[in-house]
C-alpha cells in the first residue's frame, strides 16, 4: 500500500522543499522505503537540502527521455539506505517533463516504495500541473501570512479542479510570540479560510536554516521544535493520531542557551 | 448621481435630516446653514430634528448637533440603519416591493467553499453554503445569500436589479456591489458576530444586522 504525495504551496519560499526533505528523512527514519522526486526543473535544490549534490549522475529529464533507467538516476541518501532522491535537471526547463510522463514514473516507483514524495515548483503553471498529475494526496504548505494563505487557497481550488480531493495542510514558519501578540494570523483564522485538514504546525526555527546549510534535515533533531513538529507530521502521515504540540514561547532559545550554559 | 449632501424631509413625526456620509463637516455645515437660513421661520423654534445617517463620525454628529442648537433647534435622536423609525418610508418601500413578487424564482445553490480565483456567475440568485474566500468573485443577477463567511467580492443585481440584497453570516467582503453601486470595505476590517444584510437605500449601499 504505497502513497504518492505531492508537496505544493503556490507561493515560493514557504518551505516546500524543506518540508519534502524533512518528511522524506522522517519517513525513512521510521523504516519506510521512500523516494523523493524534485520536479522543480531548472531550479533544483532538494539535493542541496539533503546534501547529495555531488552524487548526482543522471536526472529526471534523462529518465523521462529514456536515456537511463530509473534505478540508475536515483541517488541514495548517505545515512538512510531506504531513502532515494530523483533529482531534476538544472539546465533544462519545465517543458522537458509532461504530466503523462510523471504519472507513468510514479506508477513505476509506486511498486517498490512505500512513499513517493514529489516536490512541486512554485506557481500554478505547467510545472505545477505536471507535479500533481500522479499524486494520490496533496500536502499544501503555507505560512501565517496573508499572501501565502491567499495562494494556498488558490492552489486548493486548482487541486480540486484536477480532481485531487485528498488535500492536507501544513502551516510552516509560525512565530508563536507574534501569534500571541496578534501580529500574525493565528491557526484558527487559517483553518477557517482554507477549510482543509491540518496535519502540521511547524514553528519558525533557526535550526531549519543551519541544518539545511549542512544538508541534514532538522527532523532528526529532538532539541529543535521544528524537528519535533516534522516528526509529528511524519507520524500523522503514517496514520497515527498525534495532538498538536504547544509551542514554547519567545524565551525558548534563551532557555536552550541556558541549558547549555552559554 | 447628483444628490444634495443634506436633505431635510418632513415626516409624520417631525423633520428628518439626511446626511450623505461622504460629505465633509464643512460641507454639511454650510449646507445646513443655507437650508435653515433660506427659510427663516419655516421651522418653529424648538423643532427637534431626527438625524439619519449611514455612518457618520461622532465628531460630525456632534457638530451638527451644535449647529442646530445655535439656531434654537435640537436633535431628537440619531437613527442609524433603523427602518422602523420611519413608517412613511416603510409604506413606500413595501409598495415598491409588491409588484416584484415573482412566482417563479430561480436560485443557484453551491454547497462548498468558493476559493480565491474562482468566479461564480449566475443570472439568478445564488445561495452558498460555505465560505467565500478572498480573491473569489460571486456575481448574481438576483440576490446573494452566504451561509458562512464572505471575504471575497460579491455583486448582487449585476444586471441592474437595485432591489437585490446580499446576506452573509459574517459579511466582511473586499467589495460589495449592488446593481451599479460599489462599496468597499473599511481598511481595518472588524469581525462581525451577527449576520448582516447589504442593500441599497437612498442611493447608497447600507449594511444592517439581521437575525436568522
Amino acid at each position: 500500500m504505497s502513497e504518492v504525495i505531492v508537496i505544493t504551496s503556490g507561493k515560493g519560499g514557504v518551505g516546500k522543499s524543506t518540508t519534502t526533505a524533512n518528511l522524506g528523512v522522517g519517513l525513512a527514519m521510521r523504516g519506510k522505503k521512500v523516494v523523493l522526486i524534485d520536479t522543480d526543473t531548472g531550479l533544483r535544490n532538494l539535493d542541496l537540502l539533503l546534501g547529495l549534490e555531488n552524487r548526482i549522475m543522471y536526472d529526471l529529464v534523462d529518465v523521462i527521455e529514456g536515456r537511463v533507467e530509473i534505478k540508475k538516476a536515483l541517488v541514495r541518501h548517505k545515512k538512510y539506505e531506504n531513502l532515494q532522491l530523483l533529482p531534476t535537471s538544472q539546465v533544462k526547463d519545465k517543458s522537458a517533463v509532461n504530466p503523462a510522463d510523471l504519472m507513468a514514473l510514479c506508477d513505476e516507483l509506486r511498486k517498490e516504495y512505500d512513499y513517493v514524495l514529489i516536490d512541486c515548483p512554485a506557481g500554478i503553471e505547467q510545472g505545477f500541473q505536471t507535479a500533481i498529475a500522479g499524486a494520490d494526496t496533496a500536502i499544501v504548505v503555507t505560512m501565517p501570512e496573508v499572501s501565502a494563505v491567499r495562494d494556498a487557497d488558490k492552489i486548493i481550488g486548482e487541486l480540486g479542479r484536477s480532481e485531487k480531493d485528498n488535500i492536507k495542510l501544513i502551516i510552516n514558519r509560525i512565530r508563536p510570540a507574534m501569534v500571541d501578540s496578534g501580529e500574525m494570523m493565528d491557526m484558527d483564522d487559517i483553518n477557517d479560510i482554507l477549510a482543509i485538514k491540518c496535519i502540521g504546525q511547524v514553528p519558525d526555527d533557526i535550526k531549519v536554516v543551519t541544518s539545511a546549510n549542512r544538508g541534514e534535515p532538522v527532523v532528526g533533531d529532538s532539541d529543535s521544535q521544528a524537528g519535533r513538529a516534522y516528526a509529528n507530521i511524519v507520524g500523522r502521515i503514517m496514520g497515527e493520531d498525534i495532538p498538536f504540540m504547544k509551542f514554547e514561547k519567545q524565551g525558548f532559545f534563551d532557555k536552550l542557551k541556558k541549558a547549555f550554559g552559554m | 448621481m447628483n444628490r444634495d449632501l443634506v436633505t431635510i424631509k418632513g415626516g409624520n413625526d417631525g423633520f428628518r435630516i439626511l446626511v450623505d456620509s461622504s460629505a465633509t463637516m464643512e460641507e454639511i455645515e454650510a449646507e445646513i446653514k443655507k437650508k435653515l437660513e433660506t427659510n427663516p421661520g419655516f421651522f418653529p423654534k424648538g423643532t427637534k430634528f431626527e438625524l439619519e445617517v449611514a455612518d457618520l463620525d461622532r465628531s460630525v454628529k456632534k457638530g451638527i448637533d451644535e449647529l442646530l442648537q445655535e439656531h434654537g433647534f435640537g436633535i431628537n435622536k440619531s437613527t442609524k440603519k433603523d427602518k422602523r423609525a420611519f413608517p412613511a418610508d416603510n409604506a413606500a418601500s413595501s409598495k415598491n416591493v409588491q409588484p416584484e413578487a415573482n412566482p417563479v424564482q430561480e436560485m443557484m445553490v453551491l454547497n462548498r467553499t468558493i476559493r480565491g480565483g474562482e468566479e461564480i456567475s449566475s443570472q439568478s440568485s445564488i445561495l452558498i453554503c460555505g465560505n467565500v474566500n478572498p480573491g473569489a468573485q460571486v456575481i448574481a443577477g438576483g440576490s446573494i445569500d452566504i451561509r458562512g463567511t464572505c471575504r471575497g467580492m460579491v455583486h448582487a443585481g449585476a444586471w441592474g436589479d437595485a432591489n437585490a440584497v446580499i446576506i452573509a453570516d459574517r459579511l466582511m467582503p473586499t467589495q460589495i456591489r449592488i446593481a451599479n453601486m460599489i462599496a468597499r470595505s473599511p481598511d481595518t476590517m472588524e469581525k462581525s458576530d451577527f449576520a448582516e444584510r447589504a442593500f441599497i437605500r437612498d442611493g447608497q449601499i447600507v449594511i444592517e444586522p439581521i437575525e436568522r
